[in-house]
């Protein structure tokens, strides 16, 4: 039955972003990105593209910084075109996805502090569809409690925060596991979120979703080796929305080293093929990449299906790769490593 | 006349361009806008063709010539006269252009930035300024009663809060320290809770709003702010304090520790102010005789970059020649404009002072040639309608020259009304006289382009309503009585038919013709205007103009039929005429033909006296199917025979048109694989490129199988597949016979909409005019007026307008399905040659030129 009355809210939107998807760059784009000898000759493909005339209006000269500050510009120009003309569930829906970059920022903001460094001078370098209000403020903060309870109980975070309280002193790793408590919390909260939408939303975002919890998973788990974090710390930070709960992720709390993780994924077949080892030809691609690889599978199966948010989640996502994909091409240009301009994710094969 | 109907003849020609005399060549072709050119390096990609960096430059200049229109725009500054057209920039002069561009931008932005600098001082001053007087009023002084304070009466509580707790706070004597600033109105109730929480209430926090809207200097958005003054004690608390003032944009000003201080300030901060604004106005003067220089020679710098960007793309076309250091371009080109072309290129290399001139040479090829179609205004908007159906085929005959006449017509046929027709080809005539006013012209509103753009076709439209709407004697729904009517009521009396009593007894009574006087001839021009008194005028006339709709779609059928046969003839394609078009014009002419022709010989062979008489036409023509109709009487002697000839010869035609061409051509393609299409081909192939080229170019100028040569000449032995063309024969046939029906249906439109156009105008008439001419004379003629502008409005709207559309659509839709599917392929490319007139500007879509 929501079918039946989702164009009537939603209708507008969704054949937005799916034009705006059509824009996606292509195979034959990328190819030809890939060809270029200076960033201005990509700037002059970008312009045939649905780029346009992104690059060309800028007085400054053309670097990697500001080629990556200009597709970010374009990514949060086109949500918030979105995001305002959202009506519920989706503007939540639209919600939930900022809420990602957020924690991120966030967390940039306590290391910043932590480091002594001036607020003004890591601003510019949170990502802009996390912003809110209070952001310059969360330098003044020193145990997450205070964080909490001064700062950020008003911003949207504020639900994220409960499992995360504590009073101990905010370090760098103390900053980086509330970020995975946060992420936890926030990934659990979209799951649930998205199962209540029910209907094609939920057969979609799930997937990605869980996808993303075991992905995070695993990361801090990999990371963790070296560091003082015991097995019964990490486990309290693993997201419990994924596939992997809650078998795998037990396993994963008693993994001592990569072996051990790769055994674990071993049992599941979706992530099996991530940890195998990398054929001879295909070069060497970090852990993170194939990860990235297999997200972007998955939010290429959203578009598949109609009447539904998870092509806005999808688009958003698949941007953010093309933006990472352009950007490494415009490294490799700028530093003349033609060799491993091929790394990049091609998105649309 | 002859292009008009068929297109132009194209060839392909070879361009050898000097290196140095190129640029110039090209400027030349663009100002006249010729040829087309083919890209000779589709494999290399844009940014890897040889003059990437002059477009890059153009680009570049673009951008600042954009910045400066935006700029321009702004300043509300207007542009000059528009209809200059210089001649692209030599290549020398660039660089001075560039320079000047360079400069311009550089002054504008630093005049820009300094103004901007300027108000974003002046607006922290007035800021400042409202913060002092608002925040007097918040720390209450004896001394300090002023008339001002009045305004603030609305917050009462907070005044007397503030106070008291300023009192109590200065008892403590603590450090106490101050901060005050504004913040935009929407982030106040935020940081009021965020000051709260953060320092536990140690802080004491006022605000008042700011009546006025100041500017936002980072959007440029008025916006209402708030002045708010924090009492807090203790350094570590300021320095939170401070921290999340930074963090919600809190403009700060240094809050005045006495009263004395304040006054000083504030006094300052006027006099500043006062010369703040003296030099933003100097400044903005400066700025706008810099937009003024600029504006002056902005138009011409747009055209000239525009040219020049679009000579380096189309340089980008060509191939290098390396050993003769020349270019070479392939253009498709009209033959006639050859010499045209030749002496364009002569005065390019002229103008570039080059030795050795650039040439045109013709080569052959095999490729279909673009379709030009010369226009002029008048014709152009017919041959949009064609086209806007499809291009037509290289040199294939072109629907629009008979367009021009049977458009109008048909559509003057649905919209047949003398009133409805002059309003409408005044309102063109109006259009066509002033085409050359520039406000009509430029205008950007689409809807009135649509018809500037037709209205020679509104014209003629116009111009046949008239002519249809004195056929139809229909003049806003009432006849016009010119010549006198036919009929006379008179004589009915005289003859002594009726009496007195019979017209007080009956509603109705028949005239009846047969009574001498009565009908003393037909009306010469028309429908008599007696029928419009009369009770049965719907059925006279619906008789009359259902079989007129019938045999003008027949006509109009054939004449589409007929027309192939150009097409046939001039494709070479001779078998076409007896295996297709004949059978073809057979088939309507024998079926509906002959019912054109029942329904002539019935008007002309039957008069008044024996019309009780006369037969129904359909029962003739169903039994003409049916073969039988024995019982009936017979039209004419011999009538049975007839018609059984003529259904056998349509019946008869279908297999032929069926089966006749693939057959014919499988045995053309098995019985004549020795009779080359070319003489002497195979031989000369053997030979040298060369020497068959001398051969073309021989055959050229003896003027022998001028434009066939290039289509046929070089075609290799066409593959021929019989099931394939079998397949596309009886898709034609079924298509064509179960269309002839169809399609002469279709043309009953023509009666059904002039039957809804009259029919709505006279219940206009009826509904609201009639209304009006009732009532008594003093009301009356007061109330004819709003009762006028009624009818005139809903005349204009729905019956100009609306049923004009919907006839013209109906007139659209019988000319490209009924009239050109008999003839027309319309699979052609259109010419678009490279014209510097014809290119887009990209400042025109942004609106700012």
């Amino acid at each position: 039955m929501a079918e039946l009355s989702f164009n009537k809210d939603h209708g507008y939107l969704e054949g937005l972003v799916r034009g705006m998807k059509a824009g996606i760059l292509t195979d034959t784009d990328y190819h030809n990105l890939a060809q270029c000898d200076t960033l201005d000759d990509m700037k002059l493909h970008l312009q045939s593209t649905d780029y346009g005339k992104m690059l060309s209006s800028s007085e400054e000269d053309l670097t990697v910084s500001l080629v990556d500050s200009k597709l970010r510009e374009n990514l949060v120009t086109e949500f918030s075109c979105l995001r305002s003309n959202a009506l519920p569930p989706l503007s939540t829906f639209l919600d939930y996805i900022t809420y990602s970059y957020m924690i991120d920022n966030v967390v940039m903001l306590i290391t910043g502090a932590l480091k002594q460094r001036d607020v003004a001078e890591v601003l510019p370098r949170c990502h802009p569809l996390g912003a809110f209000d209070q952001m310059a403020a969360v330098g003044i903060a020193r145990t997450p409690t205070e964080l909490y309870s001064a700062i950020l109980v008003d911003t949207p975070l504020a639900p994220f925060f409960q499992e995360a309280v504590s009073d101990t002193n905010l370090d760098e790793m103390e900053a980086e596991i509330l970020r995975s408590k946060l992420f936890k919390a926030y990934l659990e909260s979209f799951h649930s979120f998205c199962k209540s939408l029910g209907g094609a939303t939920r057969d979609t975002m799930c997937p990605v979703l869980e996808f993303e919890a075991d992905r995070r998973a695993f990361i801090i788990t990999v990371n963790s080796f070296g560091t003082d974090l015991s097995g019964a710390d990490r486990s309290a930070l693993y997201p419990s929305c994924g596939k992997l709960y809650p078998e795998g992720l037990q396993l994963l709390a008693r993994a001592e080293d990569h072996e051990q993780v790769k055994a674990v994924a071993d049992c599941y077949p979706g992530y099996k093929i991530i940890f195998d080892d990398p054929e001879p030809e295909s070069g060497c691609k970090t852990l993170e990449d194939r990860f990235f690889e297999q997200e972007v599978k998955l939010n290429t199966l959203a578009f598949l299906q109609q009447f539904h948010f998870g092509v806005f989640y999808s688009y958003i996502k698949l941007k953010e790769q093309e933006s990472r994909n352009i950007v490494w091409i415009a490294e490799c240009v700028t530093q003349r490593q033609k060799s491993k301009i091929h790394n990049y994710i091609p998105i649309f094969k | 006349m002859c292009s008009l109907l068929r297109g132009e003849e194209m060839c392909l020609a070879q361009l050898f361009l000097q290196s140095g005399s190129a640029y110039d060549c090209i400027s030349e072709l663009g100002e006249l806008g010729l040829v087309e050119f083919r890209d000779l390096n589709p494999s290399v990609t844009t940014f890897q063709r040889k003059h990437v960096n002059e477009i890059k430059k153009c680009e570049e200049m673009e951008r600042i010539l954009g910045y400066l229109l935006r700029e321009v725009k702004k300043a509300d500054i207007s542009l000059p006269e528009r209809d200059v057209n210089p001649v692209a920039p030599l290549p020398k002069h660039i660089m001075s252009i560039m320079e000047q561009l360079q400069r311009l931008e550089v002054e504008l932005g630093e005049v820009t930035r300094n103004k901007d600098k300027l108000q974003r001082n002046l607006l922290e001053l007035t800021e400042y300024t409202h913060m002092l007087r608002i925040t007097r009023t918040f720390v209450q002084r004896s001394v300090e009663r002023e008339p001002l304070q009045a305004q603030y009466e609305e917050f009462p509580f907070l005044e007397k809060d503030t106070m008291l707790e300023y009192s109590s706070m200065q008892r403590l004597g603590a450090k106490l320290g101050f901060i005050s600033g504004l913040i935009q109105r929407t982030k106040i109730q935020a940081f009021e809770r965020m000051l709260w929480r953060v320092c536990k209430g140690y802080t004491i926090l006022s605000y008042a709003e700011v009546e006025e809207y100041l500017e936002d200097p980072d959007t440029g958005e008025p916006s209402k702010r708030v002045v708010f003054l924090i009492s807090y004690w203790g350094d570590q608390i300021g320095q939170k304090v401070k921290k999340i003032c930074d963090c919600y944009h809190c403009h700060l000003y240094p809050y005045p520790s006495s009263n004395e201080e304040r006054n000083d300030v504030v006094e300052g901060l006027r006099t500043r102010i006062q010369d703040l604004h003296t030099v933003l106005h100097r400044t903005e003067d400066y700025l706008k005789q810099v937009l003024m220089k600029a504006s002056e020679s902005v138009y011409t710098w747009v055209i000239q970059v525009k040219k020049m960007k679009a000579i380096y793309y189309i340089l980008n076309l060509c191939s290098l020649d390396v050993t003769n250091k020349c270019l070479i371009a392939e253009v498709w080109c009209p033959v006639d404009d050859i010499p045209t072309l030749q002496r364009a290129l002569e005065e390019g290399s002229r103008k570039s002072g080059s030795t050795v001139p650039s040439f045109v040479n013709r080569i052959p090829t095999n490729d279909a040639p673009p379709t030009l179609i010369r226009t002029n205004k008048f014709t152009s908007g017919f041959q949009n309608i064609v086209d806007a159906y499809g291009v037509g085929n290289y040199r294939e005959v072109n629907p629009a020259p008979f367009t021009i006449i049977t458009f109008p017509f048909l559509f003057a046929v649905m919209f047949g009304d003398l009133g409805h027709g002059a309003i409408m080809a005044l309102f063109a005539l109006w259009m066509v006289l002033y085409e050359n006013n520039r406000k009509l012209k430029n205008t950007r509103n689409e809807i009135w382009n649509t018809f500037f753009e037709g209205r020679y076709i509104i014209l003629m439209m116009g111009l046949f309503s008239i002519y249809t709407g004195l056929i139809y004697n229909d003049c806003f729904s009432k006849s016009l009585n010119i010549f006198g009517s036919g009929w006379s009521v008179k004589a009915m009396f005289t003859e002594g038919v009726w009496k007195i009593a019979d017209i007080r007894g009956n509603r109705f009574l028949t005239l009846d013709p047969n009574v001498t006087g009565v009908f003393t001839g037909p009306y010469p021009l028309g429908i008599d205007p007696i029928w419009n008194l009369a009770s049965n005028r719907l059925t006279f006339l619906n008789s009359y103009k259902m079989k007129m709709s019938v045999i003008l779609g027949i006509i109009h059928m054939s004449f589409g039929v007929i027309l192939s046969t150009y097409n046939h003839l001039h494709f070479r394609k001779k078998y076409n005429l007896y295996l297709v078009f004949l059978p073809e014009l057979l088939f309507l002419l024998c079926l509906f033909g002959y019912l054109a022709f029942m329904i002539i010989y019935k008007w002309l062979m039957f008069t008044a006296k024996d019309s009780r008489l006369a037969p129904s036409i359909l029962i003739h023509f169903i039994n003409m199917f049916l073969m039988q109709g024995d019982g009936m009487q017979p039209l004419y002697p011999g009538q049975t025979g007839l018609q059984v000839f003529l259904v056998v010869i349509a019946v008869l035609s279908v297999p032929v048109l069926l089966l006749g061409k693939p057959v014919y051509l499988y045995w053309l393609h098995n019985g004549s694989n020795r009779i080359g299409m070319y003489r002497g081909y195979e031989r000369v192939r053997r030979n040298s490129e060369e020497e068959l080229y001398l051969m073309r170019a021989h055959d050229m100028e003896e003027g022998s199988g001028h434009s066939d040569l290039s289509t046929s000449g070089e075609r290799p032995t066409e593959e021929f597949d019989f099931g394939d063309e079998f397949l596309h024969q009886a898709i034609h046939t079924i298509e064509y016979c179960l269309g002839c029906v169809s399609n002469t249906a279709s043309y009953l439109r023509l009666w059904a909409l002039s039957l809804a156009h009259a029919q709505l105008s006279e219940v206009l008439w009826a509904m609201v005019m009639r209304v009006g001419l009732r009532m008594d004379t003093t009301l009356g003629v007061l109330f004819l007026v709003p009762v006028f502008c009624l009818f005139a409005v809903l005349t204009v709207s729905i019956l100009l307008v609306m049923e004009g559309l919907s006839a013209f659509l109906h007139a659209l839709r019988l000319h490209w399905v009924e009239f050109q599917n008999k003839f027309y392929s319309g699979t052609g490319v259109k010419l678009c040659p490279f014209s510097f007139s014809l290119l887009p500007s990209s400042f025109e879509h942004d609106g700012l030129l």
